[in-house]
């Protein structure tokens, strides 16, 4: 019931006409990032970091939510009218979603995905709602080990859960982690690795990373095919719409289940793609029979996007309790909220109440504000992607640069943000993820200087990491993380060849 | 010769290596070892360093495996000389326009680079390429400069104009 109250506080913080406005603008931004190829929900976020400086950080954060459901929203609609993904995690949604659009049911196919990803989202704020003040009181126990425990948890959950080549995400990771220590080092105050090159001083910043991996990389690799957009018409009949949403109580056990995935794989760090692609394979095992899934089957569309969006939201819980971003864009915001000199973790509940429940608060509502907002624009978003290509590429490349100079309002940055658009397009061409890097280049300098306390304390035994329950049990799920997925590979493989020997 | 995915992923993977390399030797140079206070400052770079050449040698180990049983995927060629050409030529002016950008300004170097691309890839007219990137320039001014009060990078021009 405590929550309850906070919650209503915290209405009070985000119903006020500036933070409505806040939202819409922010909704609308993301729709855009969203829908455009190149401009994705992390580096959307990265790019408005640096107009947030003179903002107060509760209208910051509310804004940077809110441009993230947006371009959540405004991924599914290029996946239904385009075929094309605009976010990683909505590629699931073009299996049936296109399909249905194509058979002239675009009004249809749009608002069972607008509408299950607004349930999606609803039920992943009810589960921060209920548990993010346990989780914080949970984490007010955690000392140093503690911290670093959780932080190499979560390391090795990308290891172990991802949906990329173990080995390739252990390069990500330990790249992320060696490009935080570049610059000033936060515990002994020396210089790092800079090699003499003054640009290096200040470090790399995760934000010009961001800008350089996830949009200059996605444009490289969109050019890379040449783009040819097939849109469907993109008319919306509010008659349909109607329609459709009271087809949706007969996908209340679709909505449930894929809320479920969703909810657990935002909370452990498995993100919105891997939960968008697992629920649409429950969905395709489970479901009724009827039509071939990939043909335009509305279980194929509401499965995804459910989950897509309540694992969207439910990134935030263990960003905002324990400071440990489990997406790329939660890794992003929390970097937004350590330069707005505020530390993302369990004090944040009790330092900053009105911020935090501010943001939860904003959620419930940016959400219905983006679902009405997507449904009335879609018409005009799909209209900016029949900009010839030759004309919006170069504006998105424009303002992916002149936002990485506003980080810092440094021109070496733009040098850095073309190697790591390089480096991105590599990457992607050989799938190494890149939320990884990320989540480390973030939490790199508080996983170093957590290491560096526990070592201190314990005088350099490494033996601190067992030395209580609480972080004996998140070292070893965290090592479990790391070896079982591992090893259950390995005997299947093994299995697999002693069983084709004898066959042979 | 085509370039395979192997080569490129062997490149990748050396790259990487070399970085992991860089980050340990530099790492050596701060003392990696323990100090009264702890950990010295080049403790946890150094062994990230060591990390980061280990999996970079094992995703070409990986890799050179995967060739070797005969997977497909490796024996693919990276990038079609279509593709390159394409990705060529967008990253090209992107070069450039960092260039001018550097020299002349952000103003400059996105009009440039707008009617550039507009012009040669696009196919456009020079005068409406051109009108783009004045237009796109503008807007860039009155969004940062003006609406979030955040200055964008100037070069001798806007100097001369007068633009601050």
């Amino acid at each position: 019931m405590e929550n309850f109250e906070l919650l209503l506080g915290g209405f009070g913080t985000a119903l006020t006409p500036m933070h409505i406005m806040v939202m819409i603008v922010g909704v609308l931004l993301g729709l855009i990032v969203g829908v455009l190829p190149g401009l994705g929900a992390p580096n959307g976020v990265s790019l408005l970091i640096p107009l947030t400086f003179t903002m107060d950080p509760v209208s910051a954060i509310i804004l940077l939510a809110s441009m993230y459901w947006g371009a959540l929203f405004g991924g599914s609609t290029t996946s239904i009218l385009f075929n094309i993904p605009g976010e990683p995690s909505s590629v699931a949604t073009t299996f049936d979603g296109y399909p249905m659009a194509r058979s002239g049911q675009s009004t249809r196919a749009l608002t069972l995905a607008f509408m299950s990803a607004g349930l999606g989202a609803f039920v992943g704020i009810v589960v921060i709602t209920v548990l993010s003040s346990w989780a914080a009181r949970f984490a007010l126990r955690f000392g140093a080990a503690e911290y670093f425990a959780v932080y190499f948890l979560a390391f090795c959950a990308f290891i172990g859960m991802g949906s990329a080549s173990p080995i390739k995400t252990a390069v990500s990771l330990s790249l992320g982690l060696l490009l935080s220590t570049v610059g000033m080092d936060t515990v002994t105050g020396s210089l790092r690795l800079t090699f003499g090159i003054e640009a290096l001083l200040s470090g790399v910043s995760f934000l010009v990373v961001v800008i350089g991996l996830f949009g200059i990389g996605e444009l490289l690799a969109t050019v890379q095919d040449g783009l040819k957009f097939r849109g469907v018409a993109s008319r919306i009949d509010p008659r349909d719409v109607f329609k459709t949403m009271l087809e949706l109580p007969r996908y209340a056990t679709t909505l449930l289940r894929s809320s479920a995935v969703g909810v657990w794989m935002g909370i452990t760090p498995g993100g919105p793609t891997a939960a968008s692609f697992m629920s649409y394979g429950l969905a395709r095992q489970w479901s009724k029979p009827g039509e071939k899934f990939g043909t335009g089957r509305p279980e194929g569309i509401v499965a995804p996007e459910t989950a897509d969006h309540s694992a969207g939201t439910c990134a935030m819980l263990p960003m905002l309790a324990l400071g440990v971003p489990s997406s790329a864009t939660a890794a992003v915001m929390m970097g937004g909220l350590m330069i707005w000199g505020l530390t993302p973790g369990p004090m944040l509940f009790s330092t900053q109440p009105d911020f935090v429940w501010g943001l939860i608060a904003s959620m419930y509502i940016a959400n219905i504000v983006a679902v009405v907002l997507v449904l009335a624009t879609v018409p005009f978003f799909a209209a900016l992607l029949r900009i010839p290509f030759t004309i919006i590429g170069p504006m998105i490349v424009a303002i992916c640069f002149v936002g990485a100079y506003t980080v810092a309002n440094s021109t070496s940055d733009l040098w850095l943000v073309l190697i790591f658009g390089v480096v991105g397009f590599v990457f992607n061409k050989l799938e190494f993820p890149l939320a990884p890097l990320v989540l480390a280049m973030v939490l790199g300098g508080k996983a170093e200087s957590s290491f560096h306390q526990s070592m201190i304390a314990s005088d350099g035994s490494l033996g601190i990491f067992f030395s209580n329950y609480l972080v004996g049990t998140i070292m070893v799920l965290a090592l479990g993380l790391l070896i079982i997925p591992q090893s259950l590979k390995f005997i299947q493989y093994l299995k697999s060849h002693k069983n084709a020997d004898s066959a042979a | 010769m085509r370039i395979k995915r192997l080569h490129v992923e062997i490149a990748t993977a050396l790259t990487l290596a070399a970085v992991g390399a860089l980050g340990s030797t530099g790492a050596l140079e701060l003392g990696v070892s323990w100090s009264e206070s702890g950990p010295m400052p080049g403790y946890f770079p150094f062994y990230v360093g060591i990390i980061l050449i280990i999996a970079a040698t094992a995703s070409m180990a990986q890799a050179l495996f995967r060739m070797r049983m005969g997977s497909a995927e490796m024996r693919e060629t990276f990038l079609e000389p279509e593709q390159t050409r394409r990705v060529l030529s967008f990253l090209l002016p992107m070069v450039v326009f960092v260039i001018i950008t550097t020299f002349l300004g952000t103003y400059v170097g996105t009009t440039l680079y707008l009617f550039y691309v507009a012009w040669r890839n696009g196919g456009y007219k020079p005068l409406i390429a051109l009108l783009v990137g004045i237009a796109f320039s503008i807007a860039l001014y009155f969004v940062f400069e003006k609406a979030f009060q955040v200055p964008l990078h100037k070069g001798p021009i806007e100097e001369m104009l007068g633009i601050y």
